[in-house]
């Protein structure tokens, strides 16, 4: 009987020790980092001073900002047959759009300079690429087998984008939110943690405002070279992050240089786009040509489009009416960081705001 | 069952000589790209073959190993030999591992050769819009059926484990192709995200990261890991249960 009950033992001891290991694992990454203590502006210059140029790495983002999750089947089914400027066209816009605001998306990216960056955005049995190189920008989708081309024009390095690749690196997106950092924010030093394996000091941007969604920002600094890794955003009354997007895995070594020559295969559609034109005729075609207007500072700040055709059009989309609820004078698309009321008169108000303050911005014109 | 398994390639590249051409972007990934390159044939047979025709194969295999022998009657008599029951769970266990790479290289190879014979053959073009010669593209679909085979071996220790439990092979064929489907419909639930990287079945159409330039090898590693851990807790399961098992038949 006692054999018996030896015998059951690596039954029994196996997936304990397996999920022991599951369990050590994580805790163990996460175990306090010990680095030299910096004050927040300290951190701040390192971000600042940073002098890498040239690395690779993978890319995880993950939003979870309370919408629905789209399947990936109807995204890949909507992308085969849809002609621009059409209304099918345009709902695939908007669900491209969405895509990336829910669940979760792995890029590969190369940098090389300010002027060579490959990206790669993964998907299953499938593959969007950007590729800059100098004044030459390229756009691949596999699933379409379409490439585009882009020449910018000399000395201008700004990357044009259509949607389709709407992933940017930690660095980006963390200079993008320091730029904004002014007397309506408190820059704090949190815990030092760990990402893609590498000690970073971790700065909290928390906003003094009460009428704003945003709970707090982390970014993750790497504690070497100062390059952000990782930035967080915490949504006010959500328990997990509502955004997060870290690399996985870094290298901050230059990447081979034969990533950044792109030749499009045989029997690609090969389409080429003149820029200035571009961003007027396809990205945002349906915005009205009068500019957003901007009410408020800092964290609170709305932005609002003045009624215009394609707004009163988008809200007929059954795409739109699906994740959108009705309001009283409008409807409301909302997620734990962003409010977009629109108005029934056409006009849209944007922010990362509650509804009443968008309402208060729609009553108050 | 090799055999019926190459018959995927081959129905699918005739289906599209016949009808030549498909309108692009319909249908299982990389079937648009038959026509201009015969490589892709065994890509696409891949991807059809891998959620259901090759686990229902490696689960006919992998469900007989010991409760085939049981209906036979043939069990006792290979326990009569001097050789020990660990011994012969290992033997089967490598017998169906050999199956799950001998399945997966069929498919390729076959829908290589008649892709080769009904198609012209040239540079492949990869997911990442880069191309890359001929030499090298069998090289990388030689990797790709020995990740479908690494992600198949989760599945027969699976089997096994059930095979060790019945004395009817039938029975634990059909558990074996069942819980495949189970796992890939539960991996198609958004609500289970956390469940997900558990699946056996998770990485499975990973492949397609071995198809990107340069090789992202992360999904392989992953799915190595999982895999090993399946046939660990999977293969302890089927040792203490098959040694402590009165054998009768």
């Amino acid at each position: 009987m006692t054999r018996r009950w030896i015998r059951w033992l690596p039954a029994i001891a196996v997936p304990a020790v397996i999920a022991a290991g599951v369990l050590i694992v994580p805790l163990s990454a996460n175990a306090a980092v010990d680095l030299p203590a910096k004050t927040p502006q300290q951190v701040l210059e390192m971000v600042a001073t940073t002098s890498v140029d040239a690395f690779s790495g993978t890319v995880v983002q993950t939003a979870d900002l309370g919408l629905p999750e789209l399947p990936q089947i109807g995204q890949t089914a909507g992308s085969g047959s849809n002609a621009p400027g059409t209304d099918s066209g345009q709902t695939a816009s908007i669900a491209a759009a969405l895509e990336f605001l829910t669940g979760t998306h792995t890029a590969r990216v190369f940098v090389d300079g300010p002027t060579k960056t490959r990206l790669q955005v993964m998907d299953s049995l499938a593959e969007r690429d950007l590729v800059h190189n100098g004044s030459n920008v390229w756009l691949y989708d596999s699933a379409k087998n379409a490439a585009t081309r882009v020449t910018l024009p000399q000395g201008d390095a700004t990357v044009p984008n259509d949607g389709s690749t709407t992933i940017q690196t930690p660095a980006e997106m963390a200079d993008r939110l320091l730029a904004s950092v002014g007397p309506s924010t408190t820059v704090t030093v949190g815990d030092n943690t760990r990402v893609a394996g590498r000690p970073v000091y971790d700065l909290v941007l928390t906003p003094k405002s009460a009428d704003t969604l945003v709970g707090s920002v982390s970014i993750g600094v790497d504690s070497e070279t100062g390059l952000p890794l990782q930035v967080l955003v915490r949504a006010r009354g959500q328990q997990s992050p509502a955004f997060r997007i870290a690399f996985s895995d870094v290298t901050l070594t230059a990447p081979s240089a034969g990533l950044f020559d792109f030749t499009p295969p045989a029997g690609a559609t090969v389409t080429q786009q003149a820029l200035p034109q571009s961003n007027s005729a396809t990205g945002h075609a349906t915005m009205p040509a009068a500019p957003p207007t901007v009410t408020g500072t800092g964290w609170d700040t709305v932005v609002s489009l003045p009624a215009g055709q394609g707004t009163s059009t988008m809200l007929d989309s059954p795409m739109l009416a699906q994740v959108t609820t009705s309001v009283s004078g409008g409807r409301l698309l909302s997620t734990s960081l962003l409010n977009v009321y629109l108005s029934q008169d056409g006009r849209v108000f944007a922010g990362a705001v509650p509804l009443s303050v968008l309402q208060s911005a729609a009553t108050g014109r | 069952m090799l055999g019926a398994l190459a018959a995927i390639p081959v129905l699918i590249a005739i289906a599209v000589r016949v009808t030549s051409g498909s309108s692009s972007g319909r249908g299982p990934a990389f079937l648009d790209q038959i026509t201009q390159n015969g490589l892709f044939v065994a890509l696409t047979a891949m991807v059809v073959s891998t959620p259901l025709f090759l686990p229902l194969t490696v689960g006919v295999v992998a469900g007989d190993t010991i409760s085939g022998e049981a209906s036979h009657g043939t069990l006792r008599y290979l326990l009569a030999a001097p050789a020990g029951r660990v011994r012969l769970l290992v033997v089967k266990f490598v017998g169906a591992a050999v199956f799950c790479l001998s399945a997966a290289g069929s498919v390729v190879l076959a829908g290589i050769l008649i892709g080769a014979i009904l198609f012209p053959v040239g540079p492949v073009t990869l997911l990442s819009g880069d191309t890359v010669g001929p030499v090298e593209s069998i090289g990388r679909l030689a990797l790709v059926a020995s990740y479908v085979a690494v992600s198949l071996l989760g599945l027969s220790a699976i089997g096994l484990f059930i095979s060790t439990l019945t004395d009817v092979p039938v029975g634990a064929m059909a558990a074996t192709v069942v819980l495949a489907v189970t796992a890939q419909v539960l991996g198609a639930l958004p609500q289970l995200d956390w469940l997900h990287p558990w699946l056996f079945t998770n990485y499975w159409l990973g492949f397609a990261d071995l198809l990107r330039q340069p090789i992202a090898w992360d999904s392989f590693g992953s799915n190595a890991v999982l895999q090993l851990g399946y046939i660990v807790v999977f293969g302890a399961l089927a040792y203490s249960r098959f040694t402590t098992k009165d054998v009768l038949s």
